[in-house]
């Protein structure tokens, strides 16, 4: 089932959660919202799900709008940041919860309760819980039962809050790659909401990059980490380096170094920033052209990388930088050495975005 | 190589004992002073009233309970307590539901007049329906004309009793349901339950204990009202005394052994109470503390 976000904005009191949000999601896919805290995007994936009400706007499942549409009719899965496990129940007559409250007519015999949740409790492979008590799993395994308990309504798109958040980083990374392998089987729907970039990176088909009540990017996650939109997604997805300067006429000056930035020729003159990502900076003992003398403040191998961070010699900022092992091997370069940056690819944006010709900060 | 090492930070010490503990006399004193002021003020009372209650032996002590004024008022506080429970269970449920799960406005409003009962004089309480229902009153004319009795009859000890005892439940639960927050009952909706489901399913399974907590407080406060009850009652005996308003009759006619003896019955209430309270409050703090 595909979902539509039409123009959506929500305030609590003063705050603005989400200001005019539009977004489409596909039949089948897995979506990560992703964002800092405070950004909105619980707030959006509660939306969704009929937990709150749009201040204005409207949401359509498969082109039906359901903006008014009670929670309770949505037929949507949920699964809560803190698993919302009803404490006083077993696992089982939580995954059945679903299917109890169903009216008579519609209710199934308690047979079929029975088969739904073994498979289902089989599915997530907890079969062997089912007599237990919430606060007797541990987190993972409380984390699959509130997926189970929320497949158990056969919903039609499934939304999960955090749902690693609370979780070590060990079960953590099983869990994700458990939910994408569970997502390619069940191929329902899926919209997650993560903070976790890596989280983001590894298991969504999409990334939805949301930041104050507003969507900055949507893409796969190749386009959202090697093509930012906006100076925010470079920010958020990954380490990057700023180098603050200006751009006159399509020619971006910082310190010593200019480069090209065709994508801004109009500009007459204007503050703006390079983003360079660590490991798109070459580094050399020699100064080679237009290079960036700097000097190495300290290194650190981060298994098959090191890590770099240098202050530059003209202003001395701060400069990341990643190169292979093998390469730092054949640098030799120790703490206090001089060495001189070449970015490879770098992205300038202006720092008061959408900046007219002649206009002057 | 230039790694630069983390310096882990040094353990923390724990924290020192209370100094005072380690000075070997101080918990003996403190233990001392403690146990005596329960002695004097708690155990001497409540053994007195069991052994005036039975100085007279047991012949006087089962006559005074089976006396028919004392019996009515048995009964009479039985009556009110059976009206005025149940109904702020009701009330408190419903009230701590709206304020733990919903918001809305006018909340602090409804909390704060929750609390109302307890910071009011119980006698203020009584002359509040004095005021609205009694002859002089504001309704009391028309009440007359209509021939309908509240104050110095049943209904105006019923009233002023629930006035009384309507915190109890509510107040026990509100805290209780805002700390255990939305988000099963909002699972619960997710799911598809509707909103007297989520409340039989979900929110009530989950406060049961603080719930019989509240009533048996709320039961046992009830039982014992004194001052409101006093203001509305009219001392008719037979008719309008409850239980602590005739041991107060019998003891000023200086029959002390048979108002020991009623008040024996409110001592034991009192000790039953504290004993459901123990065992409740032990089996929710094992659930709860899950």
């Amino acid at each position: 089932m595909s979902i539509q976000v039409r123009n959506v904005s929500k305030n609590f009191g003063n705050f603005s959660a989400l200001n005019g949000v539009s977004l489409d999601i596909e039949p089948g896919e897995l979506v990560a919202l992703l964002g800092p805290s405070g950004s909105g995007k619980t707030t959006l994936l509660r939306v969704i799900a009929g937990l709150e009400r749009p201040d204005s706007g409207q949401i359509y499942f498969s082109g039906e709008d359901t903006t008014e549409t009670r929670v309770q009719e949505r037929e949507v899965g949920f699964v809560f940041q803190h698993y919302a496990l009803f404490r006083h129940m077993t696992i089982f007559e939580n995954v059945a919860f679903g299917l109890r409250v169903r009216p008579r007519k519609e209710r199934p015999a308690e047979a079929e309760v029975q088969e739904r949740v073994h498979k289902l409790l089989n599915l997530v492979q907890l079969d062997w819980l089912a007599d237990r008590y919430p606060h007797q799993l541990s987190g993972g395994q409380r984390q699959r039962i509130a997926l189970a308990r929320a497949l158990a309504i056969e919903p039609k798109v499934l939304l999960l809050d955090e749902p690693f958040g609370a979780l070590d980083a060990k079960v953590r990374k099983e869990l994700r790659r458990w939910l994408r392998r569970l997502h390619d089987e069940i191929n329902l729907t899926s919209v997650f909401v993560t903070h976790d970039q890596e989280e983001a990176l590894e298991v969504a088909d999409r990334i939805v990059v949301v930041n104050q009540g507003k969507i900055e990017q949507v893409g796969t996650p190749e386009a959202v980490y090697d093509h930012p939109a906006t100076a925010f997604v470079y920010q958020f997805l990954g380490n990057v380096n700023q180098f603050h300067g200006r751009v006159r006429r399509g020619i971006a000056t910082f310190g010593s170094k200019t480069l090209a930035a065709p994508e801004h020729e109009t500009v007459e003159d204007a503050a703006a920033t390079a983003y360079v990502r660590p490991h798109d900076i070459d580094i050399a003992r020699a100064p080679g052209i237009a290079s960036m003398p700097a000097t190495v403040s300290h290194a650190l191998r981060v298994g098959p990388v090191v890590r770099l961070e240098l202050s530059r010699d003209d202003n001395g900022e701060l400069v990341e930088v990643e190169v292979p092992r093998e390469r730092f091997d054949d640098l030799g370069v120790a703490a206090g050495n001089v060495v001189h940056l070449t970015p490879r690819r770098a992205k300038v944006f202006l720092e008061t975005p959408h900046a007219a010709v002649g206009a002057r900060p | 190589m230039a790694s630069i090492p983390f310096s882990r930070p040094e353990p923390l010490a724990p924290p020192p004992a209370l100094s005072l503990a380690r000075i070997p006399w101080v918990p003996i004193v403190l233990t001392t002073i403690a146990l005596t002021y329960l002695a004097l003020f708690l155990f001497v009372p409540l053994a007195a009233v069991f052994h005036e209650a039975l100085k007279k032996g047991w012949g006087v002590y089962l006559a005074a309970i089976a006396d028919p004024d004392a019996w009515s008022a048995i009964k009479l506080t039985l009556l009110a307590a059976v009206i005025a429970v149940p109904l702020n269970l009701v009330f408190g449920v419903a009230a701590a539901w709206a304020i733990a799960k919903f918001d809305f406005r006018g909340k602090n409003l409804l909390i704060t007049l929750i609390d109302l009962p307890f910071s009011v004089s119980p006698v203020i309480s009584g002359l509040i329906y004095v005021l609205i229902f009694g002859l002089q009153g504001w309704l009391g004319p028309w009440l007359a004309a209509h021939d309908l009795k509240i104050i110095f009859a049943v209904p105006g000890i019923v009233l002023a009793t629930l006035f009384v005892t309507f915190p109890f439940v509510a107040r026990e639960l509100i805290p209780l349901m805002q700390a255990q927050g939305r988000e099963e009952e909002e699972a619960a909706a997710v799911l598809g339950a509707s909103g007297w489901q989520t409340l039989w399913r979900v929110t009530l399974p989950n406060v049961k204990w603080g719930l019989l907590y509240g009533v048996i407080l709320c039961n046992a406060r009830a039982m014992g009202e004194f001052g409101a009850v006093s203001v509305v009652s009219g001392h008719i005996r037979g008719l309008t005394n409850t239980l602590p308003l005739h041991i107060e009759i019998v003891y000023n006619e200086y029959q002390f052994a048979a108002a020991f003896a009623c008040a024996s019955l409110l001592a034991l209430l009192a000790l039953v109470t504290l004993a459901l309270k123990t065992l409740v409050e032990a089996r929710a703090h094992k659930e709860y503390s899950r």
